[in-house]
């Protein structure tokens, strides 16, 4: 029963890093930009959420409200801030470290925004159905139909990704944009316009992430609050154990983060929450340096 | 000639006599750094941003609604008392820096509540008050190191340390629940081990011990501990962590209808910010807390009438809750600390009529105060109570009752301490 | 070279003799923010080093101070080391934390290297909870004494910090130019520059990458200590993951090749919460703002930094010195 429990909350967990982990892919993938702002973009979008929610009423409305928000602004700070700082410091040594900045600047300036505009309210958003526990044979399970949804949710959301990613060309248009784009202009590919859309698809993915990672909490909102800077830290990790390149990879690091880190805490000790990520990255990329699903070439770029 | 010469010393004494007298008599004359004839500026480092933040970061509106409430009434023998705070983020260096701004920039009188133990510490290793005779009022952790007036003689503690709260909460436990099985939720730092050492003092064993990293506590995080908590079969669980490992807890908790016999640390116990983050009340329902400032929606008792009145009004919009008392606590002890020092008051004066008068001042805590010139340990004790269907801690069968310790190894008493009589309209007298 | 490095020499006693000057100018507040100026001048050249002129990111330098803070201060208390000792012992510490990661990261190119550094920057510091010889969240006491009597009675714990840390800086310095003019710096320009030509011109990548990060581990876990002098005090969260951050972006304000530039990046960062601070309670309104104003305020200029400025005032200006003189002929 322990087993399972822990199990459970591992899967759950994993699977909202797994959401934060597709969008930072997304964003790597089309346009080579490790993107920590990630979170800070959905703490934004699940601030759009939640005047959804307290508007119209419904979670289900501002779901995708949320994810609208998050996709314009997601491409809007494409348009305006990535596109510049590709033209200003694509070359030389700070190209490794100028989009770091540049983000976590970007980071910084949404979390002072939004701790003006809602910081000391009591925002809380409601999840759409019932956080608690199913019951087997009198045992309260670490699964609620919530907890159920978000995993529905994950998979839903990759295979549509996917989908999409292989009937049509957006794949590979966003490859070939961030590999080598002047060949991909030259094969007539919209090279901005292919890195914006991985952009507002990455505010959208990161705009569920939010909504669930509020609700499967305890359903209250701050700048300030944990849950979001675990958040920008575990997306990360999870996508680079991933291998950065892969929204299965993404998937699949979400996953394996979320339980190995639940199994550590139950089995190991419960203080270990933030060396335990770290002990499992190493092992990941000493077993392979380019993340699980990552291609060798992508290491290369 | 020797008659002369007695003379002569006679009335020079005398004049060096009137002189100093004078010097005395003459208002606001050799001003305190800090003090001028209309103002006192005080300063204050805690975080104000950042995950550190949260619940904190009400306390200088609470501290600056009192002095404003304050100086609306007359001040400090005329002079209005000022509070300069500036957020540290919860990091040492950025304490530091910040302290030192207060002192050498911005030449505060002394410093109000700094939060958090490796920020006081470090603070006092490295702006050194105590060299400077800066007085630090008030810290705002349960460290109890921090009462110990030689290593640290220019600060003064106010919250009852850890370790005596894990002593009453061990009393309690062996008083109330021989023979059960007892689980402890603690940080995996020394506000963690703090509370080992005092449940160790008590002889309280545990069936199981459930340590979290600061930082980590979110809902993943409470589902496992929720976890560990069942499969050792634990009938009274303890949450000493902070509010929001608390909130993660009881939430979970709720969802999972795991409902053993809770009982809650004052550092995470505050029933307002538990609830505003979304608990249930239901689940808090027969927990047990402890505190020593009566509870905050006791508008019965006459410092929470006020401090609430004055609060909502200076912080439309804002819940008065624990942080916000204590916050206004402090102010108010400061303010009576001010005014005993004098209608001259100096750094010197000031910590001398802490060390001499302090344990006296009037203030909302239900316990006593053990200021004295060997010791600056604040608050002694805590009251015990339940938390009622609504979720609001109220004392056990109506009235107050406190029991007192140290930091060592002294007994858990039963406390007969009758809190004075609120002065007039919560001015000092 | 001869000639150079007499010049050089000559440069940063001159550079000496004026910070000693200064430190008797200026009040308290601004001796002991020099002493955080000089502390961060070394850590942001031990970035500089790396990322700069060794092409590797790292976000977990503040890590590495922290291994070098616990090794001073393990060594002053335990083993009661003179302080000259301590700090090298700070150095040496890290150092070899810095090897090991090196030697990871050696495998390991961008994000990924990112990622590692980044959780070793949140995991290590809560290790010190581990173990109680470490003292826990409160921390360790790091008391380099105070300033010797010959110095004078008037002479302040502060100066004392100061003049430890800008002897360090400016040694660091001029340790480091040495560096990277000899072999190893030319070296790394080399693989910096292509991977695949210096491979093929014989150059031992693996085992260079790895020298570049033990060094500038070790100067990392010097500046770790001189950080912990300055606040009396070795906790884990004096070494946040925002300290990782604040190096970066240290180094990239002082231009990410320029060594010399480190004092900007330095100054900036001691100044512009102060400046921040004062801007915001001008023209704030309600606390919220005001709260708020400062970070809001440094993350903006953060960005326009990158998209402005991305190599740093110094190279900036030789940039356009250089675009005129072109234009001129």
């Amino acid at each position: 029963m322990d087993f399972l429990n822990t199990f459970l909350i591992g899967i759950t967990a994993g699977a909202i890093y797994a959401l934060m982990a597709i969008s930072m892919v997304l964003v790597w993938r089309s346009t080579r930009v490790v993107n920590f702002a990630q979170a800070g973009m959905a703490l934004l979008s699940t601030y759009f959420g939640f005047e959804a929610v307290s508007k119209l009423g419904s979670f289900w409305i501002a779901l995708p409200v949320a994810m609208v928000g998050g996709a314009l602004f997601a491409a809007l700070v494409e348009m305006i801030l990535i596109r510049l700082l590709v033209k200003h410091s694509s070359t030389g040594p700070i190209a490794g470290v100028a989009p770091i900045i540049a983000t976590l600047g970007l980071l910084g300036v949404i979390r002072a925004t939004a701790a003006m505009i809602w910081g000391g309210q009591d925002v809380r958003i409601v999840g759409p159905v019932s956080n608690d526990g199913y019951s087997i044979n009198g045992t309260t399970l670490v699964f609620s139909p919530l907890k159920l949804l978000i995993l529905v949710t994950v998979l839903v959301l990759m295979l549509i990704l996917s989908l999409v990613f292989q009937k049509t060309n957006i794949g590979l248009a966003l490859r070939a944009s961030a590999y080598a784009p002047e060949i991909a202009k030259l094969s007539g590919i919209k090279v901005d316009w292919v890195r914006t859309l991985g952009w507002a698809l990455a505010g959208a993915a990161g705009a569920v992430a939010g909504m669930f990672q509020t609700v499967n909490g305890n359903g209250t909102l701050s700048p300030d609050s944990i849950e979001f800077s675990l958040l920008l830290v575990s997306g990360f990790i999870a996508a680079v154990i991933g291998g950065l390149d892969s929204l299965i990879g993404a998937v699949i690091g979400g996953l394996v983060l979320g339980l190995m880190i639940s199994f550590v805490l139950m089995y190991v000790s419960s203080g270990l929450f933030f060396i335990a990520p770290f002990v499992i990255l190493l092992t990941v990329l000493f077993v392979r340096p380019q993340g699980i699903f990552g291609a060798k070439a992508a290491r290369r770029a | 000639m020797k008659a002369m010469n007695r003379r002569k010393l006679l009335s020079v004494s005398a004049v060096l006599a009137v002189a100093s007298l004078a010097a005395t008599a003459v208002p606001a004359q050799a001003a305190e750094v800090g003090v001028t004839s209309s103002s006192i500026k005080l300063g204050m480092t805690l975080p104000m941003t950042g995950t550190a933040s949260l619940g904190y970061n009400k306390i200088p509106g609470a501290a600056k609604a009192y002095f404003d409430y304050l100086n609306a009434n007359g001040g400090i023998y005329g002079r209005k008392v000022t509070l300069v705070v500036k957020d540290d983020r919860y990091v040492p260096t950025e304490a530091v820096a910040k302290t030192n701004e207060l002192i050498l920039k911005d030449k505060v009188m002394a410093l109000l509540a700094p939060l958090g133990t490796a920020n006081v510490k470090a603070v006092a290793a490295s702006v050194n008050p105590a060299r400077r005779g800066v007085p630090v009022l008030f810290v705002n952790t349960g460290f109890s190191g921090f009462a110990d007036a030689k290593k640290y003689p220019t600060t003064y503690a106010v919250l009852p340390s850890y370790i005596m709260e894990a002593k009453i909460m061990g009393q309690y436990i062996k008083d109330n629940f021989a023979g059960k099985k007892v689980g402890l939720l603690y940080q995996d730092d020394d506000f963690g081990s703090d509370a080992l050492a005092g449940f160790k003092t008590a002889g309280v064993n545990f069936a199981v011990k459930v340590p979290y990293a600061s930082g980590s506590q979110g809902a993943a995080a409470a589902a496992g501990w929720i976890t560990k908590f069942k499969a050792a079969e634990a009938d009274v669980v303890i949450l000493f962590g902070v509010s929001s490992a608390t909130s993660a807890m009881l939430g979970v908790a709720a969802q999972l209808k795991y409902a053993p016999q809770w009982m809650l640390g004052s550092v995470g116990g505050d029933a307002t910010t538990i609830k505003l983050t979304g608990v249930p009340a239901g689940v808090l329902y027969n927990a047990i807390g402890f505190s020593p400032v009566p509870a905050t929606t006791d508008m019965k008792d006459e410092y929470v009438k006020l401090f609430s009145d004055i609060y909502t009004k200076a912080v439309p919009g804002s819940t008065f809750d624990l942080n916000v008392l204590l916050g206004m606590n402090s102010a108010f002890m400061a303010a009576q600390a001010l005014k005993a020092a004098g209608p001259n008051p100096t750094r010197k004066s000031l910590m001398a009529v802490i060390d001499s008068k302090g344990s006296t001042f009037a203030n909302s805590a239900l316990v006593p105060l053990g200021y004295s010139k060997t010791s600056h340990v604040g608050l002694t004790g805590y009251w015990v109570g339940k938390y009622s269907p609504t979720g609001d801690l109220s004392p056990l069968g109506g009235t107050y009752v406190t029991y007192t310790t140290d930091s060592g190894a002294g007994a858990v008493v039963k406390s007969t301490y009758v809190r004075p009589a609120m002065p007039a309209k919560g001015l000092p007298n | 070279m001869h000639k150079k490095q007499t010049r050089d020499i000559l440069l940063f006693i001159l550079g000496g003799v004026v910070l000693y000057f200064l430190s008797g100018m200026v009040d308290e507040l601004r001796v002991y923010q020099g002493a955080s100026i000089a502390v961060y001048v070394i850590a942001i050249s031990s970035i500089i080093l790396l990322t700069g002129y060794s092409g590797q990111v790292s976000l977990g330098h503040g890590a590495l101070m922290a291994v070098g803070a616990y090794a001073a201060a393990v060594a002053r208390i335990e083993l009661h080391v003179p302080i000259i000792l301590c700090f090298a012992i700070a150095v040496l510490a890290a150092a070899i934390g810095g090897a090991l990661l090196g030697a990871a990261a050696a495998r390991l190119s961008g994000p990924y290297l990112a990622g590692t550094t980044l959780a070793l920057a949140i995991g290590l510091p809560s290790l010190a909870n581990q173990f109680s010889l470490l003292g826990g969240e409160q921390g360790l006491l790091f008391d380099v004494g105070f300033p010797p009597l010959s110095l004078g009675a008037d002479f302040t714990q502060y100066k004392w910090f100061f003049w430890i840390a800008a002897l360090a800086a400016l040694i660091s310095m001029w340790v480091i130019k040495n560096i990277l003019s000899s072999r190893y710096g030319r070296t790394w320009r080399a693989i910096r520059g292509n991977e695949v030509a210096a491979q093929l011109s014989g150059i031992n990548i693996a085992r260079s990458k790895i020298l570049a990060f033990t060094i500038s581990a070790g100067i990392a876990g010097l500046a770790g200590a001189l950080l912990s002098m300055t606040i009396g005090t070795v906790s884990p969260s004096a070494f946040p993951l925002a300290l990782s951050f604040s190096l970066l972006t240290g180094a990239v304000l002082s231009g990410i090749t320029t060594l010399g530039g480190a004092m900007i990046g330095a100054v900036v960062l001691v100044a512009i919460p102060e400046v921040a601070d004062a801007v915001a309670n001008r023209i704030g309104s309600s606390e919220r703002v005001t709260t708020n104003l400062p970070g809001l305020l440094v993350s903006a200029l953060l960005i326009l930094t990158v998209l402005f400025v991305p190599n740093g005032p110094v190279e900036q200006h030789r940039a356009r010195k250089a675009r005129k003189l072109t234009l001129k002929k």
